[in-house]
């Protein structure tokens, strides 16, 4: 299972960041592009997100996304720029449909903040474990164990879910069940049956872990009963400080 | 009836997956493969009936190629047991769930062959499958398969979380079936139950096919046997150990012969002696 979202195991000084900081730096990306209306600065901060997963050495992963992203984005710029209608025409199109400067602007802007905004998400869950997101909310920042831990454990499920129902549909096609068909229709049909051995076997494992969790000990843990210790090192202040500047600089242009 | 030929696999992730593994079964076989955990029995299995193709050699099932064959259409030819029964079962009660393979196979006599393994069995069709105990939905998922009756079945460990009484009456279906002509390829950690009902044994390590040959050798073939982190069965492992001393006691693959042997070999004794 391939997913995009998933943790790429790596020694580069990214993976060593503080989870915190790295949380904070990709927030700190995200904002500025929404604080910015300059589409020269959403654009650096794409090849900055580029330069970012080049570092961590997770470049191919990062241009999967950024493809994808892209795609998605072609089908919402077409659409933005058609529903724009102030500025000057720039081309006329049939249907009574035209396509302005101030749109094309708009549109450009709309989804390069879009593209801009989705990778440091990508980017930081790629070099970073969720438990160590999620242990350094309840360290740094006393969320309550619970909260992190029901976090981590919904991340955790969403590989696990796709990888059962790929399962439950191997079964059925090695019962003659044949999935391979064109029909939309058909397909439907054949698939919503799954549905109730998808349901039961993931309830069942939700409800196993939870206990083997409450045998273990969950409730009695403690913001300070986490074995490991997150640090701030110099690296991690100077990474908040260049996000700082970014940010600043996103306000100024 | 099946066919492997030098077939390599590898799941994208890293791990050893299946190297060059080359067997043949024939029509009306009853073969057995063991080997450690994670060893690949179950991804040999996969790609028995093409649910996993080879990346390099070719399988060959039931006449098709997997490589370019519908797994679904192999599936009316071939039935299947997964290791963990809960995927296979998708229907609200038993005997649907046991009607259910027949269907595609397109089985004319699908009830009366559901209510047989409903009794073989014990078990109620009207029951909802999901809450019965995991040895029971093994029994369901194992009779939806057998029900089915193909031409050849490949059971990964049909036996696991069963009791012995229900081990036996399924083991002995199995045989019956394969009796009528049926070809069987079966997964198990059970050495006696291999013993026992296999004629076959495929001894799988590390992705590799490192032994293949009679159960009766490869339960004699201690040091192959621990290669792949087994033990052999403890009636072959006595006759081996005790063998040297009685003569025919080496052939000996279950208690009785094995007293028989000895009782044989102490009565020449005596009448020597004497
Ligand atoms: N879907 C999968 N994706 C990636 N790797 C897999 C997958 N399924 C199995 N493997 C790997 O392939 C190897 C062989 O697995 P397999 O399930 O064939 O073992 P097995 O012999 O059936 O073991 P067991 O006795 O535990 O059932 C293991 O190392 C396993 O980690
Ligand atoms: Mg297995």
């Amino acid at each position: 299972m391939g997913g995009l979202l998933d943790y790429l195991p790596g020694e580069s000084i990214i993976h060593r960041l503080n989870p915190l900081v790295k949380l904070i730096l990709s927030f700190g990306l995200c904002v500025s592009c929404f604080l910015s209306d300059s589409i020269i600065f959403v654009l650096s901060v794409i090849v900055i997100n580029i330069l970012l997963s080049m570092m961590a050495r997770v470049f191919a992963r990062t241009l999967l996304v950024f493809l994808s992203l892209i795609k998605f984005s072609t089908l919402l710029f077409i659409i933005q720029i058609l529903c724009v209608r102030q500025g000057e025409i720039l081309l006329n199109l049939p249907l009574g449909l035209y396509i302005t400067d101030k749109g094309l602007m708009f549109s450009l802007l709309f989804i390069s903040r879009l593209i801009a905004a989705a990778m440091p998400l990508s980017l930081t869950l790629s070099v970073t474990r969720v438990v160590d997101i999620a242990n350094v909310l309840v360290s740094k920042l006393r969320l309550p164990y619970k909260y992190a831990f029901a976090l981590t454990a919904a991340i955790r499920f969403i590989p696990l879910f796709s990888s059962e129902m790929a399962g439950i549909m191997e079964a059925q096609t090695a019962r003659g069940v044949d999935f391979e068909t064109k029909n939309f229709l058909k397909k439907i049909r054949l698939l919503l049956p799954l549905c109730a051995p998808l349901l039961i076997s993931s309830v069942r494992k939700v409800e196993g872990s939870a206990i083997s969790a409450e045998l273990r000990g969950f409730n009695l843990r403690g913001g300070s009963s986490g074995y490991k210790q997150y640090p701030f090192k110099a690296v991690d202040y100077s990474a908040l400080c260049l996000c700082a500047a970014l940010v600043v600089v996103s306000v100024m242009l | 009836m099946l066919r492997l030929d030098g077939v390599h696999f590898s799941y994208n992730t890293e791990g050893q997956g299946i190297q060059d593994v080359s067997f043949e079964l024939k029509s009306g076989e009853f073969a057995a493969i063991i080997g450690e955990n994670g060893a690949g029995k179950s991804t040999i299995c996969r790609l028995c009936n093409g649910l996993l193709k080879p990346s390099s050699g070719t399988v060959t099932v039931a006449g098709f190629d997997t490589s370019n064959a519908k797994t679904s259409r192999i599936a009316r030819d071939v039935g299947f047991l997964f290791q963990n029964p809960d995927r296979q079962l998708c229907q609200s009660t038993v005997r649907e769930e046991i009607m259910f393979g027949m269907g595609f196979a397109g089985v004319s006599e699908a009830e009366e062959r559901c209510s047989e393994m409903l009794e073989l069995f014990g078990l109620d069709g009207k029951k909802e499958p999901f809450g019965l105990s995991r040895g029971e939905r093994q029994l369901v998922a194992l009779a939806s398969v057998l029900a089915r009756e193909p031409g050849l079945m490949i059971l990964d460990e049909p036996t696991t979380g069963l009791d012995y009484m229900e081990c036996t009456r399924i083991m002995d279906h199995i045989t019956r079936l394969n009796e009528n002509g049926t070809t069987v390829l079966m997964v198990s950690h059970d050495m006696e139950v291999v013993l026992d009902y296999a004629h076959r044994g495929l001894v799988l390590s590390g992705g590799r096919l490192i032994g293949d040959g009679s159960v009766h050798d490869i339960m004699r073939d201690a040091a192959l046997l621990s290669k792949a982190s087994l033990l052999p069965a403890q009636i072959p492992a006595l006759a081996v150990a005790i063998g040297g001393r009685f003569i025919d006691i080496d052939r000996a693959d279950d208690m009785a012969s094995i007293v028989e042997a000895e009782a044989n070999a102490l009565a020449g004794d005596s009448r020597g002696e004497f």
